[in-house]
C-alpha cells in the first residue's frame, strides 16, 4: 500500500492510496478458503467443492467483499498510522483499478477533529440566580388549576345567554333553501365567545333563552374548507334546549378532595414543589448558559466545517418547519446568525466531550438502563421492543446518552466553579434568561430592539457582553453576597436529574425555543 | 470457443447432452479425462468426433457406460426412470476443456 498526501489544509486532509493487486488476490484467496467448508453444490458433499469451482460460482461477490475489506483496512491503517481522528466518516472515492489483476487506486478525503486545547477549568466564577417560591406564585397556580376545573350549570329559564355561557342546541342549516351536508345537528354544546364556529354564528346566539327558537344568518368565510360552501350565505334554524352558566370552583378543601387529595394544604404543598422545581430549572438553565458562555468565550479553536454544516442543516430544518410564510424573508436575513449558532454548538460539544473524557466523566450502565427504562415507559405496551431497540442500535443509545453526558460534564464543571448565590425575583430571572447578554432592560432600551433576542439555551454569544455586568451589579447591591463552594452546588443538581428524566428537554429543546424568540424580535 | 469454424455439424450438438460435474468427475479430471452425458444412441466414434469438433481438442479415448434408471413407485404404480449414457473422454496430453463455461 502506498500513500500520498494530496491535501492538508486546516482540518481537511486528502490522501490517495494505491493497493497492490497481489494483496487483493490474497484476500480473495483467504475468503474462498473461508467459505469453502460451507458451500453446497449438487453433485458434491458439503464442503468438498473444489476451490476453482467456488471461484467460478461466487468469485465476483467474494472479490467485491475483498475489495471493500481492503479499502477499509487501508483507510483504518492510514488513520492509525497518521494519528488522525476523523470528525466524520471519511469520504472514499475509487479512482480505478477495479479489474482483476490491477492495482486499486482510491482517494480518501476527511476532516479531522481539532486538537481541543486543555480547558482551563479552574477559576470559573459564576453567579447563580435563585428565586424563592413565594405565596403569590402558589396562589396563581391554584387559580389556574381552579379555572381548569370550570363546570357548567343549568341557568334559570329567564337567563339570557352571554359570552362565556354554554348553549346546548339543535340546529338545521340551509343554504339557498337546501340543507347541506354537516349542517344539521342535535344537542351541540357551544361556549359563546370561544370562536369555534363560523364567524357570526355565536353572535347570533347571544341573548337566547332556554326553549327559544331562532334563525341565525351567517356567511361562510371565503376560505372555508368545504369548497361548495365557502363564501355562501346560510341560515340556521336553531332550537335552544338549554343555556348553562360557567362556575369556577372556590379554592378550598373540597376542591382538593375533588382532585383526590386530602386537604388544601396538601394541594398547596404539591403546587409548591412544582413551582420550586420549575424555578430550579430556570436557575439551572441560566447557570448552565453562563458556564457555556464562559467556555465559548475563553476557548477558540477551529471546528470541522462538515460538522458545523450538519448542525446548521438541523437547526435550519427546524426553523423552516416552524416558520410561516412571512417569516421566510426574515429567516434568510438571519441565516448567518444560525450559522454562528451552529458553529458555537459544535465547538461547545467538542469541548464538553473533551473535558468529560479528560476528567473521566462517564455515564454508567445503571444510568443508561434507567434512561432506557424511562424512554420505554413512554411507549406503553411496547417496553420490550424499545429496550431491545436501544440494546441493538448503538447510534440510538448514543443519542440517548449524549444529553445525560452533557449534564454530567456541566455538573462536573459547576462543581469546580466558584458560584455566587444571589436571590432575585422570578421576573428578573426570566428576563435574564430571555435577554441573555443584551443591554439591560432597565436602561430604557426597548426590549428586543437590537435585532436578535436570545432564547433559553439559544447557545450563541453576542458581542455586547460587557453590557451585562453593570446590570447584574445593580441588582446585587442590596443582597448579601455569599460565596458558595463545591458542596453547596448540590441543589442545582436536582433539576439536572429531573431534566435527564426527559432526555429531550435540554439539547433538543434549544432550537425550538430559540426560534419563537426570534419571531418575537422580528415583529 | 466452439464456433470458430462454420463447419460444425449440427448433429454434434445432439450427441453431447451436457457435462457431468460431480465430485467423482473432478476426480477423473486429474487423469485428463472428462465426463459427459451423451445421447443414448451415440457411439464412441460419434462421441469422439463431436467432442473434437465442439471443443477443438484432440481426444485419445472414449469409454462409455449406460447407467440404468432406477425403479420407482408412484401411487403404488411402479415405473422406471430413464437410462443415462455417460462418456468418459480422455484428452490428449496438455489439452483441456473448461466444462463449467458451456458451449
Amino acid at each position: 500500500m502506498s500513500v500520498t498526501e494530496t491535501l492538508n489544509e486546516g482540518l481537511k486532509r486528502g490522501y490517495s492510496l494505491e493497493i497492490a493487486a497481489a494483496a487483493i488476490a490474497d484476500k480473495v484467496e483467504a475468503a474462498i478458503a473461508q467459505v469453502a467448508p460451507q458451500v453446497k453444490m449438487p453433485g458434491f458433499r458439503p464442503g468438498k467443492v473444489p476451490s476453482n469451482l467456488i471461484r467460478k460460482m461466487h468469485g465476483e461477490a467474494l472479490r467485491r467483499e475483498a475489495l471493500q475489506e481492503a479499502i477499509n483496512d487501508a483507510v483504518n491503517k492510514l488513520l492509525s498510522e497518521n494519528g488522525l481522528r476523523p470528525a466524520t466518516q471519511p469520504q472514499i472515492d475509487i479512482d480505478g483499478g477495479l479489474g482483476e489483476g490491477e492495482d486499486l487506486k482510491i482517494s480518501v478525503s476527511l476532516e479531522v477533529l481539532p486538537d481541543v486545547p486543555d480547558a482551563d477549568l479552574d477559576g470559573i466564577t459564576l453567579e447563580r440566580l435563585t428565586v424563592e417560591a413565594g405565596d403569590a406564585d402558589i396562589e396563581s397556580a391554584l387559580e389556574r388549576l381552579a379555572a381548569q376545573q370550570k363546570s357548567f350549570e343549568d341557568a334559570p329559564a329567564k337567563h339570557k345567554a352571554k359570552d362565556g355561557d354554554l348553549v346546548v342546541m339543535d340546529y338545521v342549516g340551509t343554504s339557498d333553501g337546501v340543507a347541506f351536508e354537516g349542517g344539521t345537528g342535535e344537542g351541540m354544546e357551544i361556549e359563546l365567545g370561544s370562536g369555534r364556529l363560523i364567524p357570526g354564528f355565536e353572535d347570533g346566539l347571544k341573548g337566547v333563552k332556554t326553549g327559544d327558537k331562532t334563525t341565525v344568518k351567517v356567511t361562510f368565510p371565503a376560505d372555508y374548507p368545504a369548497e361548495n360552501l365557502a363564501g355562501k350565505d346560510a341560515e340556521f334554524a336553531v332550537t335552544v334546549t338549554a343555556v348553562k352558566t360557567a362556575s369556577t370552583p372556590v379554592v378550598d378543601d373540597s376542591m382538593a378532595t375533588n382532585l383526590g387529595l386530602e386537604s388544601l394544604d396538601q394541594l398547596k404543598a404539591i403546587l409548591k414543589d412544582q413551582v420550586e422545581s420549575e424555578l430550579n430549572g430556570l436557575t439551572r438553565t441560566y447557570l448552565k448558559r453562563k458556564l457555556l458562555d464562559h467556555l465559548a468565550a475563553s476557548h477558540s479553536f477551529e471546528v470541522p466545517p462538515s460538522m458545523v454544516d450538519a448542525e446548521f442543516q438541523q437547526i435550519w430544518q427546524q426553523v423552516e418547519a416552524e416558520a410561516t410564510d412571512e417569516d421566510k424573508a426574515q429567516m434568510e436575513a438571519e441565516r448567518g446568525d444560525y450559522g454562528r449558532i451552529a458553529e458555537r454548538r459544535v465547538r461547545l460539544g467538542l469541548l464538553l466531550s473533551d473535558i468529560g473524557q479528560k476528567n473521566g466523566v462517564q455515564v454508567t450502565q445503571a444510568e443508561m438502563n434507567r434512561l432506557v427504562a424511562q424512554e420505554a415507559a413512554r411507549y406503553r405496551g411496547q417496553e420490550r421492543e424499545v429496550q431491545k431497540y436501544f440494546a441493538e442500535n448503538a447510534v440510538a443509545a448514543a443519542q440517548l446518552r449524549a444529553p445525560l453526558f452533557e449534564e454530567k460534564v456541566v455538573d462536573f464543571l459547576l462543581g469546580k466553579a466558584t458560584i455566587t448565590d444571589r436571590a432575585v425575583s422570578r421576573a428578573e430571572l426570566e428576563a435574564a434568561i430571555e435577554s441573555e447578554d443584551e443591554t439591560p432592560l432597565g436602561a430604557g432600551v426597548p426590549h428586543g430592539a437590537p435585532g436578535h433576542v436570545h432564547g433559553p439555551d439559544c447557545n450563541h454569544d453576542h458581542d455586547h457582553k460587557p453590557a451585562k455586568k453593570p446590570a447584574a451589579k445593580k441588582a446585587v447591591k442590596a443582597e448579601a453576597e455569599a460565596e458558595v463552594v463545591a458542596e453547596d452546588a448540590k441543589p442545582a443538581k436536582k433539576p439536572a436529574a429531573k431534566k435527564s428524566a426527559e432526555p429531550k428537554a435540554e439539547g433538543e429543546a434549544a432550537p425550538k425555543k430559540a426560534a419563537p424568540k426570534k419571531k418575537a424580535a422580528a415583529e | 470457443m466452439a464456433k470458430q469454424s462454420e463447419t460444425i455439424d449440427l448433429k454434434h450438438y445432439d450427441v453431447v447432452v451436457k457435462p457431468i460435474i460431480t465430485e467423482k468427475s473432478t476426480l477423473v479430471g486429474e487423469h485428463n479425462q472428462l465426463v459427459f452425458e451423451v445421447a443414448k444412441t451415440a457411439s464412441k466414434p460419434e462421441i469422439k468426433a463431436a467432442i473434437e469438433a465442439l471443443f477443438s481438442v484432440k481426444v485419445t479415448a472414449v469409454n462409455t457406460l449406460i447407467q440404468k434408471g432406477k425403479s420407482k413407485t408412484w401411487r403404488g404404480k411402479p415405473y422406471r426412470r430413464n437410462d443415462v449414457k455417460k462418456a468418459i473422454v480422455t484428452l490428449a496430453d496438455g489439452q483441456s476443456i473448461d466444462v463449467t463455461t458451456g458451449i
